[in-house]
């Protein structure tokens, strides 16, 4: 049973000879141009207008192509349609379809297509609903012309069919299309730049795009959304992988090219490697938000909404979660900083900064009584874990009783569209967070909108302000928008639905050898990127 | 023996169906709603409500146990809420890696830790049996997840001789389907290596006492035999029982290796379901389960009759 000094060298050897072998076989697999990347989540569904998941919006811009896209600069610019034009009276849209547009099963895109495409699309996107209201038809002419007849100007019509933020306005088959917008699509066809390999998926592990090669990109470069998508990457795979310690290690070692969404306390370990880069594709970020129920007290109030400006200080959430102010900013604009509504209308509360004994008084008046405030903590989400219980102890701090609701996410979705007092299974605060770009769209994101029990969870009223919301949609220019934008977030901030937590980047990761990565919020185009 | 089998199948059928009230009822109780889900951060309610009658979820929790439990009775475990793809198809899917994985786990760990506590109990009191039952109580202390990430970092990062990740079929080679279950096989087994070597010592220090055991080693039967001929096979019925324990631990045990080492198993499935309200998914996959559990505890009880002859049912 002894250990010999013979049985040490021949196991020397033995790891000498085999230990390459092994590497070898462990060697990166023989598909070079092959792009491995490890996306924000599962692709659970593949029908881009039934859910509005993130993955499935990137699956989208894989398969599927859209009227309209928005550029490097936020504005919208054409993408399947060769020329478009506006009537006089600005109540009839005109497009026309460019030349060599088909879908994957090798017919041709039609008008028809389009319009069965918009009609879906827009009984499920809360802009479209809106853009729907202005709208007397949706016709096709030819095969390769159709229009958008309104019965009153609607300003933003464009913007709504280039819009990043899900659901993306992809075009579909009109077969397809004309499927009912609450089943899903199940066919995975599109006119897009990639193919979906149903073949070589593997549904929870492995995802595969192939470059369809008869996509016939336009000529101009590609910028943000927009522009010509020239695919150089034969085959793309999104894997899979759940744990991010694991996904780390597999970029690391080469196994996958492309991270998305590196956990914030291991980025120091990717910056300091050498065959990693590491930058913020999407700009803008995403803006962090405490969001108040406006039906029960005490935020029935206003008083006790104002009060929560002068009790949190985005500093301490931002710090919490994000840790590094490389990748955090404060920010108090109600459409969101570093973007084309930015403003700093009625921000005296921010500048003025943590203010407890106002905040108490203001809560004073509110008639605060000493109820409990129900703060809905989503355990399973480092940010909303973290600022649930920041939001839980500054209430502590000025006499108010908070009192945490733990569960997971899936809880929190569930308990915040109830409309019950507390002790009814109802709620007082909740966190969550949207991107930046989509917080400068009032019409698009319900969550900026104040129509009482129509508008989003938490419910809030103001009618003037709707007004000015309806006024916005109807602007003709950005300049007039952006100047309806400032009154709007006047209001706003006296109403207060919603507190401001902070304002953050999430970097990618990805190997040297890759490069071309068009940085745009919402989607990870993955055409113009190479891999040498 | 044939009618105890029976009984027993039986009462399986019994026990599945008990454990599916109970998950049904846990499941649509627990605060949860995959409608919202799937509608988004963005959706009003009025688009939640519909999705909400779309998938059927609105129905009285009694039409919707109906429902299950006739599809049920047809074979039928349903579809995916999200995917809406065969709940049998994805289990299908799925049972291979999972399969593998416990497989090479309790192979690795029973050869290996049968081996170490007859070895820890020849020399118990020894340095062997201190450093063998060191061991033990180290695989028995650490987690599983920090054995992988370990694991990882020496074997895939370190020394890059085996993939961090993934799981690639028998189809694809046996080397690429060996490699990829070697690390998550060390990583699970290594808390049954210690479960199993314990037990196994214990018991053959028992048997190693027995008269016969001075008999056998009067009679001139050489260690090995003494040791796995005539000790081990008297020791067999404990060692076996606690194996057929931790076959059934595993099914926990997979949740963790599979989503560290990123292999498309029961256990991921169920993680994930879980998250997203899933609800046909979860009850699929915890029915197959509990009925995996029944059988293999019916297994082990029929293994005893092969140990040992005095044990008939």
């Amino acid at each position: 049973m002894g250990i010999s000094r013979r049985g040490v060298i021949g196991s020397g050897l033995a790891a000498g000879v085999f230990a390459p072998m092994v590497r070898r076989a462990n060697a990166a697999p023989g598909d070079a141009g092959t792009l491995r990347t490890v996306m924000q989540g599962d692709l659970r569904v593949f029908d881009p207008i039934w859910t509005t998941a993130n993955i499935t919006a990137y699956y989208g811009a894989m398969v599927y192509d859209t009227l309209f896209a928005i550029d490097e600069h936020f504005k919208p610019q054409p993408q399947m349609v060769d020329k478009w034009s506006l009537s006089d009276d600005k109540k009839t849209y005109t497009f026309a379809l460019r030349d060599g547009l088909g879908w994957q099963d090798n017919t041709p895109v039609t008008a028809a297509d389009c319009v069965a495409s918009v009609r879906r699309w827009a009984a499920r996107d809360g802009g479209g609903q809106v853009m729907m209201q202005f709208v007397k038809d949706i016709s096709a002419g030819d095969d390769k012309t159709f229009k958008i007849e309104l019965t009153e100007p609607f300003g933003p019509v464009i913007d709504m069919l280039a819009k990043p933020t899900t659901p993306d306005c992809f075009m579909m088959r009109k077969k397809d299309a004309e499927t009912d917008p609450f089943q899903q699509v199940s066919a995975r066809i599109g006119s897009g730049p990639f193919t979906f390999n149903e073949s070589e998926t593997r549904p929870g592990s492995q995802y595969v795009f192939n470059r369809w090669d008869k996509y016939v990109p336009r000529k101009e470069p590609p910028s943000g959304l927009a522009g010509g998508k020239v695919v150089s990457l034969p085959k793309v795979i999104w894997e899979n992988i759940a744990d991010e310690q694991t996904a780390l290690a597999a970029l690391q070692s080469g196994e996958i090219d492309f991270y998305e969404l590196p956990p914030i306390d291991l980025l120091p370990q990717l910056a300091a490697d050498p065959n990693i880069t590491l930058e913020a594709l999407n700009k803008t970020g995403n803006v962090g938000i405490a969001r108040l129920n406006c039906l029960h007290p005490p935020f029935a109030s206003v008083e006790a909404r104002q009060a929560m400006l002068y009790l949190l200080n985005q500093s301490d959430f931002m710090k919490a979660t994000f840790g590094n102010p490389k990748y955090y900013q404060t920010c108090a604009s109600y459409f969101g900083c570093g973007t084309p509504m930015q403003t700093d209308v009625n921000t005296d509360w921010f500048k003025h900064g943590v203010d407890l004994a106002k905040a108490k008084e203001l809560f004073t008046k509110a008639g605060y009584s000493g109820e409990p405030v129900v703060v809905l903590q989503a355990t399973n989400i480092a940010f909303m874990n973290n600022s649930a219980q920041l939001i839980a102890g500054q209430l502590e701090k000025i006499g108010v009783k908070a009192q945490l609701a733990a569960s997971d996410w899936g809880g929190v979705v569930t308990r915040r569209s109830v409309m019950e007092p507390d002790d009814k299974g109802g709620w007082d605060v909740f966190i969550t967070w949207g991107s930046a770009y989509a917080f400068s769209d009032p019409i698009g994101l319900l969550a900026l909108a104040m129509n009482g029990k129509k508008a989003w969870y938490g419910w809030p009223t103001d009618d003037a302000y709707e007004k000015l919301r309806m006024e916005w949609a109807g602007a003709a220019d950005d300049a007039a928008r952006k100047a309806i934008g400032d009154k709007m977030a006047a209001l706003g901030w006296n109403d207060v639905p919603a507190v401001i937590l902070g304002q953050w980047v999430s970097p990618q990761a990805w190997r040297k050898n890759v490069s071309g990565f068009i940085g745009i919020p919402e989607i990870i185009p993955f055409w113009n990127v190479k891999k040498t | 023996m044939g009618a105890y089998i029976a009984r027993r199948l039986l009462s399986t059928l019994l026990v599945m169906a008990l454990v599916g009230v109970f998950i049904f009822l846990l499941l649509h109780l627990a605060p949860g709603d995959p409608a919202s889900i799937i509608a988004g951060d963005n959706a009003s309610p009025a688009q939640i409500f519909k999705i909400r009658h779309q998938l059927g979820l609105d129905a009285p929790l009694v039409v919707q146990f109906a429902r299950w439990v006739w599809q049920l009775l047809h074979g039928d475990f349903g579809v995916s809420i999200f995917s809406e793809a065969p709940v049998m198809e994805l289990i299908r899917q799925r049972l291979p890696a999972t399969l593998a994985l416990t497989s090479t786990t309790i192979s690795f760990a029973a050869i290996l830790a049968v081996g170490a506590g007859v070895l820890a109990a020849w020399r118990a009191g020894g340095l062997l049996d201190r450093v063998l039952m060191g061991f033990a109580a180290l695989g028995f202390s650490v987690p599983v997840f920090v054995v992988g990430y370990v694991l990882i970092y020496v074997c895939a990062i370190w020394l890059r001789w085996l993939p961090v990740q993934g799981y690639v079929p028998l189809s694809g080679g046996l080397w690429p389907w060996a490699s990829h279950l070697i690390l998550p096989s060390i990583a699970l087994g290594l808390a049954y290596v210690a479960l199993i070597a314990r037990i196994t010592r214990a018991s053959m220090l028992e048997v190693l006492s027995e008269d016969y055991m001075r008999t056998a080693r009067a009679k001139g039967a050489s260690t090995g035999s003494m040791l796995f001929h005539h000790a081990l096979k008297n020791a067999g019925v404990p060692i076996v029982t606690v194996i057929g324990i931790g076959v059934a631990l595993l099914i926990s045990g997979v949740v963790i290796t599979e989503t560290v080492f990123n292999i498309p198993g029961l256990g991921r499935l169920t993680v994930d379901a879980i998250t997203n309200r899933d609800y046909p998914i979860i009850q699929g996959v915890i029915v197959v389960f509990s009925g995996t559990y029944v059988l293999v505890n019916l297994a082990v009880d029929l293994v005893y009759t092969l140990i040992d002859p005095r044990i008939r049912y």
